[in-house]
């Protein structure tokens, strides 16, 4: 049955199609593939939609949808089949993820649905079935969606090989993926589409909608922390906010943050006590569907969430978002101010609660970039091993492979278009019998090589493998659970095994009290509101402020952009920096000195982010410390970094020049961030994916698995010791290089300094800009060295302490 | 430092009885890497050889007179190689001092073990001490040599790390050894007010004051 044309939903409904529907369909009918970016609630779930569900033909399998968050696929589902049983009567949709009951999971074995709706872990699990390639015989398209969520990830890459094996199989497949904002969305839709980029199309919907960013600003701006503190000092007037609007997103940027806003709120305002809830990705389904609900019918008056309420479908009564906290990234922001406003004619906006005084200046500058659509790229991820070889056991799993033509398959994507020989040779060594270095690795044997196909016929390594798909970024993870028996969410180990039983913490908007930790279970009851003592809470990682951010905040600090609260606000404090000091910016480099009672500091500000600030101080301080010998403590943020030492730091420029140079930039970065150290905890994600550590099925006590545990970084050492030349081994010290120093943001930075003015200047007291840098002495790093030195001065410290 | 004359805590992770000459280790789990292949985990061999070569060397240079490993030396029956075997054998011939094997929950897993390694449920050595494998099975009065548990100690720095070590335990009479075995993880115990903990240092070894462990406890 020839399906109906797009116009024929949109007439039913009394719709005008949007210009960028319209532009989609076309292309999509004329065979292209291509990206769409638009922001959500605009209608591009139609625009990608409706054009392959137009070209229905019978019952079978025809269109796939990746969803990043397994959390959206029920209301994608939803979505979907609004036009499916308009334009494909007879069809289905259904989803099919980690969430799917067993059942239905069964029924899609036998058969799969019209549309498809999938997450990447999903995809490559069914990579593994035999059988699957015929089942998605007349697949025509792949609708890949929130990609710039997937983009710069491992799951992003998985994607990738998996839509290449797609594209080998369907020549003629279309894909199209939708994306937010990016900086660089050329080449978002070449990573998405691989060696089938040329071309396709680029659709913008960006229909610049309406949106106000407003700041509460604080009514007494000197006695508001200068900067570091986190407080929910500004909680009345958030509550005063709330009160005025009908429902009300609040975001933060930590889970433990969504837990102190929650209780401030709830002990401001008793009488919301059902009108409250809380939201972020570690609860269990129960309770996120509690809030997601109430967002969606207008019950609750506001919950507090962290990104996991960034994605996903619109919650049409959310007329108000609320940011506390700098947003850190102009994308960040926009995309939660788009959270509000989804009836026809309103706007989007977003108040912004700062947190300390610097912050306003965020603000103002982010809500400059921000209405100039000046966004954050995402880099794509360029050759995780660790991820190829997982998929080349996946694809073995499911049909044997000639090497030759998986290889021009995996270099059909944009990750490994530049694979090198050896690092395939390697590759296929790792899944096999280990490779040249076969004699470090006698008696392995995974994929067998038949015919001179690879596969794997081994059915325990086969359910073994199924087990690690999917684990892309999972930590050991443990049930929080009431003793009624009721699972609230989950938490890290590393954190729950910090409380002691008795502990009191904070969790799903409830304050507890730890019962027991055993296996992966933590017993927990609920203690009465005034209960008081230690609270732990847990918190994400802290994000870096973006290049952009950073950059529209040195403009700010300039004095560059229209006139605003914010900057008015905090005019006094950079009045006071300026009169002792001078305004940072970021095309020169402002270095303050000054001197405390037992030492000297240095401060600089080069407006780099707090993970460069890292990787400089460190150098900066390991340069210095080679020639005085002296021992220097160092703090960054997201403006600049200090170093403290007894003696020995000069305030002089062709000193401070030569300790800042690119020269031998790697070597002494290598040497001073302690990398090795670094590299071994990375490589617990690297070893899960790539199949080195066995994933446990959830509760299985499997004694024979339970032999062939270990650490990642006692692997690490094995590997190191035995095959050093192993390939993992240096993706680990590259990842590191990148995620944890951000090493090109770095040598970016470096290359400017070089050139840039210096301003050198000695200070009476410490400034507002460095005042917060000292202040954060108490969590400062001393430059590492290995066990034993290490524990040797800790040992002479507490002499000294109890001497 | 431990309240019994004659016994020595050698930074290799062993302990010497000086009267007797007596050389104990545990958990050395030979063959444990290539368990790991077995079930196709690309593991990279080397800790068998070089685990029996560590532990020949600590023979000879303290002229010990007899080896006695106190519970899992072999790690699976998966593990057990035909390589593995002829390794262990020329160990045997070139330890050239009995050997005694105190048998672990590992080594009960075997089909057999052969009788160089005189396979033992546990051993008195004089009146003094007893080696046995798990120290949950302690009793009586002698000072206890046990394994089992890999104890690994963590030292928070006050900072944002910390150390984690390799570490004997002395607890309620028995003293458990550090896992030997270059492949083996540790598990971080936790802590009661009467155990003392000993770390090597260099080519010592050093009692840790509990300050330093407990730490993060008590911030």
């Amino acid at each position: 049955m020839p399906a109906a044309s797009p116009q024929h939903f949109l007439d039913q409904k009394g719709w005008q199609p949007f210009p960028f529907q319209e532009e989609t369909w076309n292309a999509y009918l004329a065979g292209k593939s291509g990206l769409l970016h638009a922001p959500t609630g605009l209608g591009k779930t139609l625009a990608v939609y409706l054009g392959p569900l137009a070209e229905t033909t019978g019952s079978h399998c025809q269109i796939l949808w990746l969803t990043p968050l397994r959390a959206l696929a029920a209301d994608t589902l939803r979505a979907l089949r609004e036009p499916l049983v308009v334009l494909a009567p007879g069809c289905e949709a259904e989803a099919r993820t980690g969430d799917t009951p067993a059942a239905l999971r069964a029924r899609l074995r036998k058969k799969l649905p019209h549309t498809l709706v999938t997450t990447p872990e999903s995809l490559s699990l069914m990579l593994t079935h035999a059988d699957f390639s015929d089942k998605l015989t007349g697949l025509r398209c792949v609708i890949v969606d929130e990609w710039h969520e997937l983009l710069g990830t491992k799951r992003g890459v998985q994607t990738e090989l998996c839509l290449a094996r797609l594209r080998a199989w369907f020549p003629n497949l279309r894909i199209w993926g939708l994306s937010a904002t990016l900086g660089n969305l050329t080449e978002a839709r070449h990573a998405l589409l691989g060696n089938a980029f040329a071309g396709s199309v680029e659709v913008t919907a960006d229909m610049k909608k309406p949106i106000i960013i407003e700041t509460l600003i604080p009514r007494e701006i000197d006695r508001f922390p200068w900067s570091g503190h986190i407080g929910t000092k500004l909680a009345s007037q958030v509550v005063w906010e709330i009160d005025k609007a009908n429902v009300t997103l609040l975001f933060t940027n930590t889970r433990s943050q969504t837990e102190i806003w929650f209780q401030e709120l709830s002990a401001l305002r008793p009488d919301w006590k059902d009108k409250l809830a809380v939201h972020h990705g570690s609860l269990e389904r129960a309770e996120r569907d509690f809030a997601e609900n109430g967002l969606r019918d207008g019950s609750l008056k506001c919950v507090v969430a962290t990104s996991s309420l960034d994605l996903g479908v619109d919650f049409a009564p959310v007329d108000q978002v609320i940011q506390v906290g700098s947003p850190k990234g102009i994308a960040r922001l926009l995309q939660r101010a788009g959270r509000s406003g989804h009836q026809p004619g309103s706007v989007s906006r977003i108040i912004c609660v700062p947190t300390n005084a610097l912050e306003l200046v965020e603000f103002a500058a982010a809500r400059d970039a921000a209405l100039a659509r000046h966004v954050e790229s995402r880099k794509p991820l360029r050759q995780p091993l660790d991820l190829l070889v997982q998929h080349l056991v996946t694809c073995a799993i499911g049909s044997p492979f000639l090497p030759d033509e998986m290889r021009r398959e995996i270099q059909s994507t944009h990750a490994f278009e530049f694979l090198t020989d050896a690092e395939w040779q390697w590759a296929l060594g790792f899944i096999s019998d280990g490779g040249r270095a076969l004699a470090a690795y006698p008696r392995y044997q995974k994929a067998r090589l038949i015919d001179g196909r690879y596969g794997v016929d081994d059915k325990r390594l086969i359910t073994q493998h199924r087990l690690s798909i999917g684990t892309i970024s999972s930590d050991p993870a443990v049930s929080i659970k009431l003793a009624s028996g009721r699972v609230l969410g989950t938490v890290e180990e590393s954190f729950i095994s910090r409380i002691k039983p008795g502990g009191a913490l904070v969790f799903a908007g409830r304050k507890l009290r730890l019962v027991r930790f055993h296996q992966r279970t933590a017993t927990v009851k609920v203690v009465a509101k005034s209960d008081k003592g230690q609270i732990a809470i847990w918190g994400g990682a802290k994000m870096p402020l973006s290049s952009e951010l950073s950059h529209a905040v040195a403009r700010r600090l300039k004095g560059i952009g229209p006139p605003s609260p914010e900057m008015e606000a905090v005019a006094p404090i950079l009045a006071i920096q300026k009169k002792w000091s001078r305004l940072p910016d970021d095309n020169s480099l402002l270095i303050e000195y000054a001197r405390s009672k037992a030492e000297e500091h240095l401060f600089l500000f080069p407006f780099a982010g707090r993970i460069v600030h890292e990787g400089l101080a460190a150098l900066l301080a390991f340069r210095i410390s080679r020639k005085t010998g002296e021992a220097i403590i160092t703090t960054q943020n997201d403006y600049g970094f200090s170093l403290s030492a007894k003696r020995g730091l000069v305030l002089d420029e062709e000193l401070l020049r030569c300790n800042l140079s690119s020269e031998n930039l790697l070597n002494d970065l290598i040497a001073c961030m302690n990398t090795a150290e670094l590299a071994r905890r990375q490589f617990r994600e690297i070893a899960r994916i790539s199949g080195l550590i066995l994933q446990m099925p959830p509760g299985q006590k499997d004694r024979s698995q339970r032999e062939l545990q270990s650490s990642a970084s006692l692997l690490y050492e094995v590997l190191h010791r035995y095959d050093s030349e192993n390939l993992l081994l240096l993706q680990s010290e590259r990842e590191i290089m990148e995620r944890q120093l951000e090493l090109t943001r770095l040598t970016t930075v470096i290359h400017r300094l070089e050139s840039a003015p210096m301003y050198l200047i000695e200070t009476e007291n410490l400034t507002p800009m460095a005042f917060p840098l000292w202040a954060d002495r108490l969590n400062a790093t001393l430059s590492p060295g290995d066990a034993a030195t290490r524990l040797e001065s800790m040992l002479i410290a507490l002499n000294q302490a109890a001497g | 430092m431990i309240p019994f004359p004659y016994l020595k805590l050698l930074p290799e992770g062993a302990v010497f009885l000086t009267d007797s000459a007596t050389l104990i280790v545990a958990d050395v789990h030979l063959g444990k890497s290539a368990a790991f292949r077995a079930r196709g985990l690309p593991v990279p061999e080397g800790d068998t050889a070089r685990d029996l070569g560590r532990l020949l060397d600590l023979a000879k240079q303290n002229e010990a007179s007899h080896l006695v490993i106190a519970g899992d030396l072999f790690h699976a029956p998966s593990g057990i190689t035909p390589e593995l075997e002829a390794a262990l054998h020329r160990f045997l011939q070139q330890i050239e001092i009995p050997v005694t094997l105190v048998l672990g929950n590992h080594d009960l897993k075997l089909h057999k073990i052969i009788a160089e390694l005189n396979p033992v449920p546990h051993l008195d050595l004089g009146e003094k001490f007893r080696v046995i494998h798990d120290p949950a099975g302690a009793s009586g009065k002698r000072l206890h040599l046990s394994g089992h548990l890999h104890p690994v100690v963590k030292i928070p720095d006050g900072k944002r790390t910390s150390l984690r070590l390799r570490c004997f335990l002395f607890r309620n009479q028995t003293l458990i050894l550090p896992a030997f075995g270059s492949f083996t993880g540790g598990a971080i115990l936790s802590h009661f007010p009467d155990d003392r903990v000993f770390v090597s240092l260099r080519d010592q070894v050093v009692e840790l004051p509990l300050e330093l462990i407990s730490l993060r406890k008590c911030h």
